[in-house]
């Protein structure tokens, strides 16, 4: 099921209404119920996956508290149950087809693999979370749960369940054990949340995908064409997963919880190491606590940390996708880290230099962060190279004009959430940051601007939405 | 006290983003109005501006009384030659009114508006080229002005057909919002108005609308595209392939119907999609069910069928992108098509 859909909404509003009406336990046994109605509404064998990891997940950790001494072979059946499943159902393909070509290119031809696997839709956010779990449970972190259903809730809740934020036990799993109550100031904030969503998704990044999308069909598109789609695509990506991120906010807090934020304007980043401070924060901070600190972190020698950040990006760039440009986009960024920490050793400017220093940095960070997408919206590799190897002075007059055009409507449609951010970088607090303070005192001068808001945002929906439906971009990973 | 304020908030919130887009249908009474008028499709569209029928291809036809007409979209542009059937069939006419990206709904209007309601044409048969499902997908490819060019001002029997198809369990919900906030209207307006924004700042001195459209026609051309994008490749699905459970909800029976009351004899050419280098293109049990099915249902309304599946004559080597057949291919392809059919020529 997809939020941007009438199902959903007659979903929600009648899972709602059961909800409130129940006690805490009714509660959590609702919501497993309804999330694993979200998650089975197209195909109901994705089930059966979600409730191994989450069977197996819960059965290590209740094991791991039963008998501490065998901890370590508990927690290597989580971790290889969940990388088994992950690996099979998305790395495979891709396996099978690198092993043909290796085989091929030493004369033995290998059939490529007969059948094409589907990939379920959300396994890589809901297998990460179910063992973080684990992990934490083995860190002595978190007690391992006795409730069954508190943790299969937790695994499956589904505002969050296809396209994160990854939540930690640590953080969602005490929510499922204590008592809600409904908050309509909660309720009233995470309308605007939901609506703002809509509105990301619906009207700039299906409009600026459309862009993206034309761009990227062409042959061989000349230099400015090929760089409007790019900044197309760093707005598609953008508003299109955070706004799944707001609308999955809005709807757990309707139901009472409150999920993390997962990006902090990462556009206005001055610097790789700040980008990832505001982006994917979800991820990002999964891969710092599970893998790089695991790994050594910034507490061994220079050489060693720079290995654990290439590690590191290489491994979340190869869970985005089955494919070799996600694993250039994850070294690409990994290089950029790298640099940024050699050359802070090497200087570091005084407050007041680093402020001025802000007005090129960003813009300057923008441009990487697009050389970045270009190497991620590329599945083709020898068109990737030919789009490196485009001369910037050698576009013909119509295709300077059809690029300016291009980058021009992107940006044109994008102006809501530049101003967003910029709003909320200089002034803040912002939008998302005001509802942390949920339970503040009723405003009438805020109650007002956010009905006039929401008025606007729902007009624009109806008007402006793409005539291109496209599903959220993260739903593929 | 605070709980109560807080639910009033609540509620002003969610009136204020229910009752707010009401304010587009005062806005459009300012907005321009030229040429709009009632859709032809009055149950799942607002009035809007439409593009104007295609009277002139109307008059050339009417003048030209071709013997057969051949109905699709690429797979029929990209393998017959016209003329080259005609020399065949001793210089009778053969018109081709083709469209790519077109679908069923198209073909429907085109076969009913230009050819069998439109006299004097007296077509002794309409050929109509697709692939697999493509005859029961009524709502294929139909996007708002989609089918202005083949449409009259009225097209009851599409807009019943479509109506029953449209948007599932919600059309009613969908209905009732443009109905309630007339957001298609404003659409017509503000939409052409944000993309030609950008067009005057670029190109300042000429009209937007020409710079538009000479700039999809030049750098978005079918030749600029990649080979994997022109190959348009769509898959059925598990419940388009339920013939029997599709067929009376599609626009088959209809295009029957003109057939049987215009006395213009329809022929329906399956056209193999691309090969394996060993062999046809493999079939799921549901599609060759629906061929079957289909096959029947045409079979029992005296309608011409041809499947060219396992055809050993449509190798590999003649096909280019996708299911498209290579230029050099054509005029061959004609002649075998030409034929293997040559009773429906007679």
């Amino acid at each position: 099921m997809i939020f941007h859909s009438l199902d959903f909404l007659a979903f929600f509003i009648v899972t709602l209404a059961a909800y409130w009406s129940l006690p805490m336990r009714g509660q959590n046994l609702l919501l497993l119920a309804a999330s694993y109605l979200f998650y089975g509404w197209v195909h109901p064998w994705f089930l059966l996956l979600i409730f191994a990891t989450t069977f197996i997940d819960y059965w290590s950790a209740r094991n791991m508290a039963r008998r501490p001494e065998q901890k370590l072979a508990w927690l290597w059946l989580s971790i290889i149950t969940n990388f088994g499943m992950l690996g099979f159902f998305k790395y495979f393909g891709f396996f099978a087809e690198n092993v043909a070509a290796v085989a091929a290119s030493v004369g033995w031809h290998v059939p490529p693999a007969a059948f094409a696997i589907l990939l379920p839709v959300g396994i890589s956010f809901y297998t990460f979370q179910s063992m973080s779990y684990t992990i934490d449970v083995y860190r002595n972190h978190a007690a391992a749960r006795t409730s069954f259903v508190d943790m299969a809730a937790f695994v499956s809740f589904f505002p969050h369940l296809v396209a994160g934020p990854i939540m930690r036990a640590t953080n969602l799993l005490p929510q499922f054990e204590r008592e809600r109550r409904f908050s309509a100031a909660a309720a009233r904030d995470a309308t605007v949340l939901m609506v703002w969503g809509f509105f990301k998704k619906l009207v700039i990044a299906d409009n600026v995908g459309v862009i993206a999308n034309k761009v990227f069909a062409l042959e061989s598109p000349e230099f400015p064409v090929l760089w409007a789609g790019v900044f197309a695509f760093a707005i598609q990506i953008y508003a299109d997963f955070s706004a799944y991120t707001d609308i999955a906010r809005g709807v757990a807090k309707w139901f009472g919880f409150d999920l993390i934020r997962n990006f902090e304007h990462p556009y206005l980043a001055a610097s790789p190491s700040e980008f990832w401070h505001r982006w994917n924060i979800s991820l990002s901070t999964w891969f710092r606590d599970y893998v790089y600190i695991p790994l050594g972190g910034s507490r061994v020698g220079a050489w060693r940390v720079a290995t654990n950040i290439m590690i590191t990006f290489l491994a979340s760039g190869l869970w985005h996708g089955a494919s070799w440009n996600y694993v250039l986009w994850g070294a690409y960024h990994g290089a950029l880290l790298v640099i940024d920490r050699m050359v802070g050793s090497v200087w570091s400017p005084t407050d007041r230099a680093r402020r001025s220093l802000r007005i090129v940095q960003v813009p300057a960070m923008f441009v990487l962060t697009c050389i970045g997408w270009l190497i991620f919206r590329e599945t083709d590799l020898p068109q990737l190279i030919h789009h490196v190897q485009l001369n910037p002075w050698g576009a013909s007059a119509p295709g300077v004009l059809t690029g300016s055009y291009l980058f021009l409507l992107a940006l044109l449609y994008s102006v809501p959430l530049w101003v967003q951010d910029l709003w909320a970088e200089l002034h803040g607090p912002d939008l998302s940051a005001a509802i942390e303070r949920a339970e503040a005192l009723v405003s009438w001068r805020r109650t007002a601007a956010q009905a006039a808001v929401c008025g606007v945002m729902v007009a624009a929906i109806v008007v402006l939405r793409s005539q291109a439906a496209l599903d959220f971009i993260y739903f593929a990973f | 006290m605070v709980a109560a304020k807080s639910t009033i908030s609540l509620c002003l919130v969610i009136v204020g983003a229910l009752v707010l887009p009401a304010g587009l249908r005062v806005i459009n009474r300012f907005a321009p109005a030229a040429g709009v008028a009632p859709s032809y499709l009055p149950s799942i569209e607002q009035p809007r501006v439409r593009e104007p029928f295609d009277e002139a291809t109307a008059a050339q036809l009417r003048e030209s009384r071709p013997d057969f007409v051949v109905i699709g979209d690429s797979m029929a542009g990209t393998r017959i030659v016209p003329g080259h059937i005609s020399r065949m069939v001793g210089g009778r006419g053969v018109a081709a009114l083709l469209y790519p990206g077109s679908s069923v709904a198209y073909w429907y209007l085109t076969f009913k508006n230009l050819v069998a309601n439109n006299p004097p044409v007296r077509a002794k048969a309409a050929i109509f080229f697709f692939r697999d499902d493509q005859l029961t997908l009524a709502f294929q490819r139909v996007t708002p002005g989609s089918l202005d060019r083949v449409a009259r001002d009225q097209e009851p029997v599409l807009d019943r057909v479509l109506a029953a198809n449209a948007l599932g369990t919600f059309a009613g919900v969908h209905r009732a919002v443009q109905s309630a906030y007339h957001g298609e209207r404003t659409r017509e307006w503000l939409a052409p108005l944000l993309a030609q924004a950008p067009a005057r700042i670029v190109a300042p001195g000429e009209d937007p609308k020409t710079f538009l459209e000479s700039m999809n026609t030049t750098q978005f051309s079918l030749e600029t595209l990649r080979k994997t994008t022109v190959a348009d490749l769509p898959e059925s699905t598990e419940e388009s392939l339920d013939f029997p459970g599709v067929v009376g909800h599609s626009l088959l029976p209809e295009i029957i119907r003109l057939s049987e009351t215009s006395g213009v004899r329809v022929a329906f050419i399956r056209v193999q999609r691309r090969p394996t280098a060993d062999g046809p293109p493999p079939q799921s049990a549901a599609l060759v069910k629906y061929v079957h099915d289909l096959r029947e249902y045409l079979a029992e309304h005296g309608a011409y069928f041809q499947d060219e599946w396992g055809d050993p004559d449509l190798p590999l080597s003649i096909y280019g992108d996708g299911d498209h057949v290579t230029n050099d291919a054509r005029i061959p392809y004609t002649e075998h098509f030409f034929q293997k059919n040559r009773r429906l020529f007679q």
